[in-house]
């Protein structure tokens, strides 16, 4: 719902606070079936699909083949098994109200930011970002028909950006406020919140293939969400002959813009990728360019990241082993594989490790920010490496 | 080419752009091998290109990773700092250095000084022993020459001195005279936030440049020229923003003034150039022109770039205004933070 005063989203969290009080008791398992039953419905909510296309700027074909794959990680086994290795049998120690502030980069990350507080027995207030005010709320129906008890300690709320007075209230009553965004709106906004922070600020991602890995998934790993979010690869590092594979990923880039076409970008989108190639191009990189996208391959000692927009580095490597001493530590959340799995990322804060065309599918046990999900919400410390590795 | 722009600043002789167009074309692709592989790339030639328009454009991008002249450099001048550290800051080798001189003080002259005043120059920069290789302020040392009663410049190393330049403001109110402060926009805004006000002399002037880059926070244009009559006393018609860039010997300017002394004051402020200096709003994709009005990105053909690239395809984003002008929009997401707000940002971070 838009909230326009501060009563009013008081009053909505009180009620939260409220039902959690009732809802609590609920065993995890019963609560996983819940969420797990939501998200069906989510994903067929008929207004989920009219309005998300509009509100993100994706096409309707993007977000009809991106929906499924947020809903597909609410697994009922998986979310117990989260739980059991997470938390335990029960979370005592759960806080009261978790609160959200999302970017919309990409859309539904309201979905596992809502799943995990509701697994812990939480309260959470989701803030949305203003490309997508209608995800959060469409979940939180979609609970609240199949659990209202569980429903109604959601509260999903979207106002105006810079709207101090509901964000000073935000800030405050969170027991754990989570921030998602861009660096200078996390810096921003973490120093006002009276309770525990936990930061998701800018991540990457990239890839380490053979030059015979299956170009058509890496493609599909770009294209999902239009390149927008932190597990888009936008570097892809090739044992073997780059430039071949650059031309045989450019060809998957584009049988893919087939089936999900770009949607319209606006003149300083379009204008940011030429200055973008432009670049490339006078610094000797070999650039190759369509309405799919473009692939720039260069040597890369260290990772770069691109525009955004469907364009990928390429590069050469020897040996998988150099790939951890590549990337900057903290800022890389999922490196996709095709070939020899590289050592050493953990230790630079990497968060996944999955097979090429799995990395838009995260489970939601994925630890975002090489932090444990729930664990990070009850303030326990996570191990050192919580690199998860996916096969 | 020289003695072509100077006639022609002066009224004295029409330059024939075409004409320049084409020689400067031939010339550069003949000795700038940078240059003609682009063109021979794109199976053009002097023999080819019918048009200035057709002559084609180097991105800003290029003075990053090549060099780009004619002949061996007179001065190196760099674009300020960039946030991918200053291997990435592009270099723009000028041959001859009394060219940017000669293109680029009448066109001060006619945008700043319309009135023929000569005021004291108050530089909101570091001075030219501290930055030899910007071109801004090689341009207000030359300023200071040629125009002005004495010169001053209130940044150093360690950034702009507001203290000093609310202290040498207050003096300069007390004493009347006309001043002359120009500097990056982001200085103004420094010293505005400091809440210091004065009232600087009749005929006092403002020259700006670099909007909003290195901006301590959001400021509007006429946010902008609100500020310099409450906190300067300089109306708004006395306030020029100039457009330049490292990349280009030739400025452009708001009309402001030069429109009041001409008795066009209710024409809108739109970023004019002198006759040398033409500049086209292209579509991103297709480089091709965009419909008067329309936005899309900002490619210059200066020349009084003769002894390295005429045309300049930039980074920013702007329209056409007017039958003259231009109104800058801002810059493309994602580009390098430079120009003339980032010079003072790198002295202050």
């Amino acid at each position: 719902m838009t909230v326009t005063t501060g009563a009013a989203l008081r009053a909505a969290i009180d009620a939260a606070l409220e039902a959690r009080g009732r809802a609590r008791t609920q065993p995890v398992a019963r609560r996983a079936r819940a969420l797990a039953a939501a998200a069906r419905r989510w994903q067929d909510d008929p207004r989920l699909h009219a309005r998300l296309p509009a509100a993100s700027g994706l096409s309707p074909a993007m977000v009809a083949a991106t929906v499924p794959l947020v809903a597909g990680a609410f697994d009922v086994e998986a979310m117990e098994r989260m739980v059991r290795d997470e938390v335990g049998e029960t979370a005592p120690d759960a806080p009261p109200l978790v609160a959200h502030v999302l970017a919309s980069n990409v859309p539904a990350l309201a979905l596992p930011a809502i799943a995990h507080a509701v697994l812990l027995g939480s309260a959470v207030v989701v803030k949305s970002g203003r490309a997508d005010p209608v995800s959060a709320p469409a979940f939180a129906r979609a609970l609240a028909d199949v659990d209202p008890d569980l429903g109604a300690t959601v509260v999903a709320v979207t106002w105006p950006g810079g709207t101090s007075a509901l964000d000073e209230i935000l800030l405050q009553v969170a027991s754990v406020l989570v921030l998602t965004g861009a660096d200078k709106t996390i810096a921003a906004l973490a120093p006002r919140a009276a309770g525990r922070v936990l930061r998701h600020g800018t991540r990457f991602s990239v890839a380490l293939v053979d030059d015979s890995a299956d170009v058509d998934a890496l493609a599909e790993d770009v294209v999902l969400y239009e390149q927008r979010g932190c597990l888009s690869p936008q570097t892809v590092w090739v044992r073997g002959d780059p430039h071949a594979f650059a031309t045989r990923l450019g060809e998957a880039l584009a049988r893919a813009a087939i089936r999900l076409p770009p949607p319209s970008a606006t003149t300083d989108e379009r204008a940011a990728v030429r200055a973008f190639l432009d670049d490339a191009a006078w610094s000797g990189a070999e650039v190759r360019s369509g309405p799919w996208g473009a692939v720039v391959v260069r040597d890369l000692p260290r990772f770069l990241p691109t525009c955004g927009r469907r364009t990928v580095h390429v590069a050469g490597i020897d040996a998988a082993t150099s790939l951890a001493e590549r990337l900057p530590a903290g800022r890389i959340e999922c490196v996709g594989v095709g070939g020899e799995a590289p050592p050493g990322l953990g230790s630079i804060g990497v968060s996944r490790l999955c097979p090429v065309g799995r990395m838009q599918r995260p489970p939601l046990a994925w630890p975002r920010g090489a932090r444990a999900p729930l664990a990070s919400l009850l303030g326990r410390p996570s191990p050192a490496s919580r690199l998860r590795v996916e096969s | 080419m020289e003695r072509a722009i100077a006639a022609a600043s002066g009224g004295t002789e029409a330059l024939d752009f075409e004409s320049w167009a084409a020689r400067l074309f031939a010339h550069q692709f003949e000795y700038v091998a940078a240059y003609r592989t682009l063109c021979e790339r794109r199976g053009l030639s002097p023999a080819t290109v019918a048009s200035w328009r057709d002559v084609p454009p180097v991105p800003t991008a290029a003075f990053r990773h090549v060099d780009l002249a004619t002949g061996p450099a007179e001065v190196v001048f760099r674009t300020s700092g960039t946030s991918t550290g200053p291997e990435a800051r592009g270099r723009h080798l000028v041959p001859r250095l009394s060219l940017y001189r000669t293109a680029a003080l009448p066109t001060f002259a006619r945008h700043l000084l319309p009135d023929g005043a000569r005021p004291r120059c108050v530089f909101l920069l570091p001075p030219p022993a501290q930055r030899p290789d910007s071109s801004l302020v090689r341009m207000c040392e030359w300023v200071g020459e040629a125009f002005g009663t004495g010169t001053e410049w209130l940044a150093d190393d360690t950034g702009l001195d507001v203290t000093r330049l609310a202290e040498r403001l207050a003096a300069l109110e007390r004493s009347g005279e006309a001043v002359l402060v120009a500097g990056p926009t982001a200085g103004f805004l420094r010293f505005f936030d400091t809440g210091r006000k004065v009232r600087l002399g009749p005929g006092s002037r403002v020259m700006d440049t670099g909007g909003a880059k290195g901006m301590p926070r959001p400021l509007s244009r006429a946010g902008f020229l609100r500020a310099c009559w409450s906190h300067l006393g300089v109306p708004g018609y006395f306030c020029v923003n100039e457009y330049g860039l490292t990349e280009l010997c030739s400025q452009r300017y708001e009309s402001a003034m030069a429109d009041r002394f001409a008795g066009r004051s209710l024409d809108h402020r739109r970023l004019v150039a002198p006759p040398w200096l033409r500049t086209r709003v292209l579509d991103p994709d297709t480089l091709e022109e965009v419909p008067a009005g329309r936005t899309g990105m900002l490619c210059h053909h200066d020349l009084a770039n003769a002894g390295s690239v005429a045309v300049v395809l930039t980074e920013d984003l702007g329209h056409t205004a007017g039958d003259d002008g231009i109104v800058v929009t801002g810059r493309v997401s994602g580009a390098p933070a430079r120009g003339c707000g980032q010079l003072l940002a790198d002295v202050t971070s």
